[in-house]
C-alpha cells in the first residue's frame, strides 16, 4: 500500500534516518523500537510528509508520490494541495496529543471532515458522535480538552484521526506521555482498532504492542533496521544482538 | 384809547410771538450739541481725567422723542464702562439699563449687563457654572473621540492581522517590505507621522481632510503595533497545533484560520486591550491636525475661560471611556477562556 525506498533525511550533520525502505501492506500492523534518537519518529513523520525526505522515494499504492526534483536534482516536497490530499488519506496520532484546544471533544473530531473534507455539519457530527463512542467517551463530547485526562485526550485524538476515514493510522508514541494507570484504556483502544483490520504503524517503547498485535516488529537504531521480522523472532532472537539485548533488557 | 390800547396789547402779543418763534430756536440752539458734550468728555478720559470724564458724560441729555440718541448711547455706555472699570458696578447696571430703557434691543449694553452679573458673582461659582455651560461642548467633541477609536479599532486589527501573517510568511521580500512597515511606524512618533500626512502629502499632490488623515494616521500606527502583537501571539502557539492540523490534511491557511488565529484571541486580549486604552488618549494628539475633538475643544474653552474645572472635565470623560475599556477586556477575557482549566 505505502512503500518508503531508500529514504534518508539528515538535519544537519546528524544522520537521523539512513537510508531506510519499509513496505507496508494493506491490514498490516507494524511496531517500531528502539532507544531515543534512533530515528523511529522521524521515519513515522516521512511517512505523511511532516518530515522532508533528503533522498529516497515515497509510493503509495505503487506509485511515485509527494515530491518532484528541482532543476538542481534536489527533492522539493509537491503543491501544497496534492500534500494535504495525501495527508488527509493518513491520521496521525501524537506523544502529546496535541488537541485543538479552543474545541469541545467533539468539536475536535468533527474538525477534519468539515474543514478538509467539506463534509456537511450534520454528516461530521454523526460520524463524530459514532467515533467518540467507540472510545468511550461521548459523555464527554462537550467538555473542552483541559478538562479531560491524558488518556482521555489520546483516545479523542484517535477518534479526531479516524473521523478521516484513513487507509493508514500512525502512532507516534501514543502512550508515552501517560500516567501508568492511564496507558491501558489508550492500548485498548488501539488493540481494538488493529483488531478491526486497520493497517497501523506504531512506533513505541511499550513492548506490550509489540507482543499483543504487531505483525512485524522493527528494531531501529542510528537511523537503521537492525533487526526486523514477527515478535516472536525479534524478541527470541535478542540474545544475537547486543545493542537489541541491551535496550530490550533496559524496557522489559 | 380803547383801540390805543388795543392795539399795544395786539402787537405786544404779535412781537412776543415772534419773538418767541426767534428766540426759542436761538436758546435751543444755544444749549451746548450732545456730540460736542461726548468729544469734551472723549478728550478729558484721554487726557486722563477719569473722573471728569464721567460727570461731563453724565450731562448729555436723554432724546426726546423721535430725536437722535447716538450721542446719548455712547456717552452712557463709556459711563457704564468707566464704572464697570472701576468696580462700581451697581452704577454701571443703572446706566445700562438707562440705555435700555429708550433702545430696549441694545446688545452692547445687554452684554455689559451680562459681564456685571458675572463679575459679581465670585470665581467659582462662575467656573462651576461655566462646567455646565460648556459639558455638552465637550461631550458633542468626545463624539469625534469616539468615532476615531472605534473606526481605529475595526481598522488596525485587521490590518494588523495580516501583517502578522505577511510578517511570519516564508517568503523573504514579503517579510521584509512589512518589517519595514512596522520598523518606521512604530520607530517615529504619531505626532510626526499625522503631521507628515495631513502637512507633508500636500506638496507631494496629495490633500486630505482632517479627518481622512487622523484616521489614516491613527489607523497605520495601530496596524503596526497590532500586528506586533499579533505576530507574537502566533508564534506562541504550540508547534505541535501545526503539525495536528496539517496531518488532518489542513492546508496552511485553514491550520491558520480554524486552529491557530483562533487560539491567540484570548491571548491577544491583554496587550491589545492596552493599546487601545493608550489609542484612546493619543486621538488626542489629532487636536493637532485641526480636529475637533475632546482634547481640542477642552483647550479652546480653557484658553477663552481659563477655567481648570474644564480641563478636569474632560480629564474625567477620558477617564470614563477608558475604564470602560479596562472593565469590558477583562469580561472578554474571561469568555474567551472557558476552555481553559484553570
Amino acid at each position: 500500500m505505502i512503500e518508503l525506498v531508500d529514504v534518508v533525511k539528515r538535519f544537519h550533520d546528524f544522520l537521523a534516518v539512513d537510508r531506510v525502505s519499509l513496505k507496508i501492506d494493506k491490514g498490516e500492523k507494524i511496531v517500531i523500537i528502539g532507544p531515543s534518537g534512533s530515528g523511529k519518529t522521524t521515519l513515522l513523520r516521512m511517512i505523511n510528509f511532516l518530515e522532508k525526505i533528503d533522498s529516497g522515494r515515497i509510493l503509495m499504492e505503487g506509485r511515485e508520490v509527494g515530491y518532484r526534483k528541482d532543476k538542481k536534482g534536489r527533492l522539493v516536497l509537491e503543491k501544497q494541495d496534492v500534500i494535504c490530499a495525501l495527508r488527509s488519506e493518513i491520521g496521525m496520532v501524537f506523544q502529546h496529543f496535541h488537541l485543538f484546544p479552543h474545541m469541545t471533544a467533539l468539536q475536535n473530531v468533527m474538525e477534519g471532515p468539515i474543514t478538509v473534507k467539506k463534509q456537511p455539519r450534520e454528516d461530521a457530527r454523526r460520524i463524530a458522535l459514532d467515533l467518540l463512542g467507540k472510545v468511550g467517551l461521548l459523555d464527554k463530547k462537550d467538555t473542552y480538552p483541559a478538562f479531560l485526562s491524558g488518556g482521555q485526550k489520546q483516545r479523542v485524538a484517535i477518534a479526531r484521526a479516524l473521523a478521516m476515514k484513513p487507509m493508514l493510522m500512525l502512532f507516534d508514541e501514543p502512550t508515552s506521555a501517560l500516567d501508568p494507570e492511564l496507558v491501558g484504556e489508550v492500548f485498548t483502544t488501539i488493540k481494538k482498532l488493529a483488531e478491526e483490520g486497520m493497517t497501523m504503524v506504531i512506533v513505541t517503547h511499550q513492548m506490550g504492542f509489540a507482543r499483543e498485535m504487531a505483525d512485524r516488529v522493527i528494531f531501529m537504531d542510528e537511523g537503521k533496521f537492525i533487526l526486523e521480522g514477527t515478535p516472536k523472532e525479534v524478541f527470541s532472537h535478542r540474545m544475537d544482538n547486543a545493542r537489541v539485548k541491551a535496550f530490550l533488557d533496559k524496557v522489559l | 384809547m380803547e383801540v390805543r390800547n388795543s392795539r399795544p396789547g395786539a402787537l405786544t402779543g404779535a412781537l412776543g410771538l415772534v419773538i418767541l418763534l426767534l428766540i426759542i430756536p436761538a436758546a435751543s440752539h444755544a444749549q451746548p450739541d450732545p456730540y460736542d458734550i461726548l468729544a469734551t468728555a472723549t478728550r478729558e478720559f484721554n487726557s486722563g481725567n477719569i473722573e471728569s470724564a464721567l460727570n461731563t458724560f453724565l450731562t448729555v441729555p436723554a432724546p426726546a422723542q423721535g430725536e437722535d440718541g447716538g450721542a446719548f448711547v455712547r456717552s452712557r455706555m463709556e459711563a457704564a464702562k468707566i464704572c464697570f472699570s472701576t468696580g462700581e458696578y451697581k452704577k454701571s447696571a443703572a446706566l445700562c439699563r438707562e440705555i435700555l430703557d429708550v433702545y430696549p434691543e441694545n446688545l452692547e449694553a445687554k452684554n455689559l449687563l451680562k459681564q456685571i452679573a458675572a463679575a459679581q458673582t465670585p470665581k467659582w461659582l462662575r467656573f462651576l457654572k461655566d462646567m455646565g455651560t460648556y459639558f455638552p461642548t465637550l461631550l458633542k467633541a468626545s463624539g469625534m473621540t469616539i468615532l476615531l477609536v472605534l473606526i481605529t479599532m475595526v481598522i488596525s486589527p485587521v490590518a494588523g492581522l495580516f501583517i502578522a501573517l505577511a510578517r511570519i510568511s516564508r517568503i523573504k521580500s514579503i517579510s521584509f517590505i512589512f518589517w519595514c512597515y512596522i520598523w518606521i511606524f512604530r520607530g517615529t512618533p504619531l505626532l510626526l507621522q499625522l503631521f507628515f500626512i495631513y502637512y507633508g502629502l500636500p506638496p507631494l499632490g496629495i490633500t486630505l481632510d482632517p479627518f481622512t488623515a487622523a484616521v489614516l494616521g491613527l489607523g497605520l500606527n495601530y496596524s503596526a503595533y497590532l500586528a506586533e502583537i499579533m505576530r507574537g501571539a502566533i508564534e506562541s502557539i504550540d508547534p505541535g497545533q501545526m503539525e495536528a492540523a496539517k496531518s488532518l490534511g489542513m492546508t496552511y491557511w485553514q491550520a491558520m484560520r480554524r486552529i491557530i488565529v483562533p487560539q491567540t484571541y484570548k491571548r491577544l486580549v491583554p496587550p491589545v486591550g492596552n493599546e487601545f486604552i493608550a489609542l484612546i488618549k493619543d486621538t488626542a494628539l489629532v487636536s493637532t491636525i485641526a480636529m475637533v475633538e475632546l482634547m481640542r475643544a477642552a483647550d479652546q474653552i480653557f484658553n477663552t475661560t481659563f477655567n481648570i474645572f474644564i480641563l478636569m472635565q474632560a480629564a474625567m470623560i477620558y477617564l470614563v471611556m477608558t475604564s470602560i475599556f479596562t472593565v469590558s477586556f477583562r469580561k472578554l477575557e474571561d469568555r474567551l477562556g472557558v476552555y481553559e482549566n484553570r
